[in-house]
């Protein structure tokens, strides 16, 4: 049995289905690509996993644990080891960074404000941070700003993976953390996403394009056109789309992102 | 027991011209009818079941307490009003009741008339106090009347912080509670005032602030309401000086079936003027509360600027926030914009904070603070930011 097992999910977004039947067995160790073009289900696949209120289940299970995550709430995930770095992070007036992050740190840990042995100290919050902070290529003033209120979309794509280096996820859920990025924040995304990788960790990489794919080497891709998988193999799937594109599947987008002047 | 001028005998020591002008605010008060809902002010905001008479005891008399700088600057005059009515007469007669005017309404006409001590703060030309002057202002008993007034009195480039704080021994007490300021800026002054209303959850409290700028004065005005059944407050800012500048910001949260009303006024009589307003308010369970705001920018007063912009979040199906704002500009060469929401907890914000393992009610709450922060960062001076902070977290729970 796999660590994290996706049978046969089935969602759907204001009655209508998106979702029609999806299974994936990821491993701890694994990483995996979801490809496909635009309306595809991608971010349906991703919100469902995390519990997103706007999607709804219509069938299928997602074996976590032992458990069904689908019966949990979206904190319970997370708490679980379930990570999503959204695509678009939202911004959050009123509260810092570093706020949010200890706040989030100290869930995991069980702290609800009464057991203080719980809660991370200032020191070691500060400690686990500069690292981190350093392979992001980002300062210490990111922590005392809003969450991510004014941040570029490089800089918000680098404060979610800030948050899973911090927070250790056992599986993480990247939803285009590549799309609008520059080339140097996609390097440094990679990079801080290859630290993690390891033995401990399982990676789902929901993208459109190919080019994350050159620097997070997947071991496996699989292809997402209308709710469906229509191909899983090795990174030669990724390979092959880099030259044909969905066309073969009804979609005639390119899998290159478009040059922006 | 009605209220008349034998209600005033429990007034006693004061000099006659203030014996005076009381009987002449309690004669108004006789005079004018009660609110109708006909008037747009009262329109959704219901006093019809408010009897002052039952709350003809009066409290507290000059029983606040001031907590004062450990030695206040040579000149300062800092004393209970009604002491400062006697020793400075020539300081408080002409301004007592000047801004603020008894014959507004009703329960302005009443709070003049029975006004149960209160401040009086005098601070010359060109002085500084470098900590904050502090009112604290206690009930102690249900069914009275405690009606504290403060009188500012700010010289020419003199600067200074103040703080009101209306404070309930018994959260549960029934009562009639007012708490009105009057604030006058001299020439280049540089004022912050707070008032912190946190009276008993069942009584009926009126407020009337009203702050009037000269030249290059400026102003931070800083309200927190938490407390009555119903509380209904009145911030005015006259700015009749070229520089000068008022902000005025306020934050309340209403639960259970709390009422709270703001009319607010930012009155640009003369050009080169700004005035800056934010309220910003929590509502949860079935509490209601009504915001109008007034932006008049008279003829000749061009080249002001002038902000304002009400925010509510509701946070129960059953609350109700309603935003009225209003301008009346009379001169084009203004800058000015105005703004009100009503809405809910974004649902996308509580994912976001959820999807990182925080606990749904720990959520909300950071949210809550969030939606406070940037108003916060806004009150004067360290003292108070710290006492609001800790009041509203105890609201938020």
């Amino acid at each position: 049995m796999a660590d994290f097992e996706i049978k046969d999910l089935r969602a759907s977004v204001e009655g209508r289905q998106i979702l029609k039947g999806v299974s994936l067995d990821i491993n701890k160790g694994e990483v995996h690509a979801v490809m496909g073009p635009n309306g595809s289900g991608k971010s349906t696949l991703s919100h469902t996993l995390m519990g997103h209120p706007g999607y709804s289940v219509d069938g299928g299970s997602v074996m976590f644990k032992g458990q069904n995550i689908l019966d949990l709430e979206p904190d319970e995930r997370a708490r679980l080891g379930m990570f999503l770095a959204l695509q678009y992070p939202v911004v959050v007036p009123g509260i810092s960074m570093a706020n949010f992050l200890r706040t989030a740190l100290n869930s995991h840990r069980g702290y609800d404000g009464k057991d203080k042995s719980k809660a991370v100290s200032p020191k070691e919050f500060r400690g686990l941070l500069k690292d981190k902070l350093k392979v992001l290529h980002m300062d210490d003033s990111f922590l005392s700003r809003y969450i991510n209120d004014g941040f570029s979309g490089g800089e918000k794509k680098r404060a979610e993976i800030l948050q899973m280096a911090v927070l250790k996820p056992e599986i993480a859920i990247l939803d285009e953390t590549d799309s609008g990025l520059d080339i140097d924040s996609i390097k440094f995304v990679a990079e801080a996403v290859n630290r993690m990788r390891g033995p401990n960790l399982g990676v789902l990489i929901i993208t459109h394009y190919t080019r994350i794919l050159e620097f997070i080497q997947p071991d496996f891709v699989h292809v997402l056109v209308d709710g469906k998988f229509v191909l899983s193999g090795g990174s030669e799937v990724a390979e092959r789309l880099e030259k044909t594109g969905y066309s073969e599947w009804g979609h005639a987008e390119e899998t290159t992102p478009q040059e922006v002047a | 027991m009605a209220i008349t001028s034998e209600t005033l005998d429990q007034l006693q020591g004061e000099p006659g011209w203030l014996r005076e002008r009381r009987e002449s605010a309690l004669a108004t008060f006789e005079r004018l009818p009660a609110p109708s809902r006909t008037d747009e002010e009262w329109r959704r905001t219901d006093v019809s079941r408010l009897d002052p008479s039952r709350f003809s005891k009066l409290e507290h008399l000059d029983g606040h307490e001031l907590v004062l700088p450990e030695a206040l600057p040579e000149g300062v005059i800092l004393e209970p009003l009604r002491v400062a009515a006697e020793k400075h007469r020539d300081l408080v007669e002409p301004r007592l009741f000047s801004l603020v005017h008894a014959d507004r309404d009703r329960f302005t006409a009443l709070h003049a008339a029975l006004f149960t001590g209160g401040t009086f703060l005098y601070v010359p030309d060109g002085v500084v106090v470098d900590k904050p002057i502090i009112g604290q202002h206690f009930s102690h008993e249900a069914g009275t009347s405690v009606l504290p007034h403060t009188l500012i009195v700010a010289g020419k480039g003199s600067k200074f912080d103040y703080l009101d704080e209306y404070i309930a021994e018994n959260d549960g007490e029934d009562g009639y509670r007012s708490g009105s300021t009057e604030i006058f800026l001299d020439e280049g002054a540089q004022v912050g005032y707070v008032a912190v209303q946190k009276w008993g959850r069942n009584v009926w409290h009126f407020s009337d602030q009203r702050a009037e700028l000269l030249k290059d004065s400026s102003l931070h005005l800083f309200n927190v309401t938490l407390g009555g059944k119903f509380s209904k407050t009145r911030v005015e800012a006259s700015l009749a000086g070229p520089g000068a500048d008022a902000e005025l910001k306020a934050i309340y949260f209403a639960s259970g079936e709390q009422f709270f009303d703001f009319h607010t006024l930012q009155d640009h009589r003369v050009g080169n003027t700004r005035s800056d307003l934010l309220f910003k308010g929590a509502l949860s369970d079935a509490a209601r509360t009504v915001y109008a705001g007034l932006i008049r920018i008279e003829k000749h007063a061009a080249r002001s600027d002038a902000y304002q912009a009400n925010r509510n979040l509701v946070l129960s199906d059953h609350a109700k926030a309603t935003s009225v704002p209003m301008l009346e500009i009379d001169n084009n060469d203004v800058r000015c914009t105005h703004g009100a929401t009503v809405g809910p907890v974004d649902p996308e914000h509580l994912f976001y904070l959820r999807s990182r393992g925080i606990p749904e009610p720990t959520a909300k709450r950071m949210l809550i603070q969030g939606f406070f922060g940037d108003v916060l960062d806004r009150i004067p001076f360290e003292h108070a930011r710290r006492l609001v902070e800790a009041e509203l977290e105890s609201r938020i729970g």
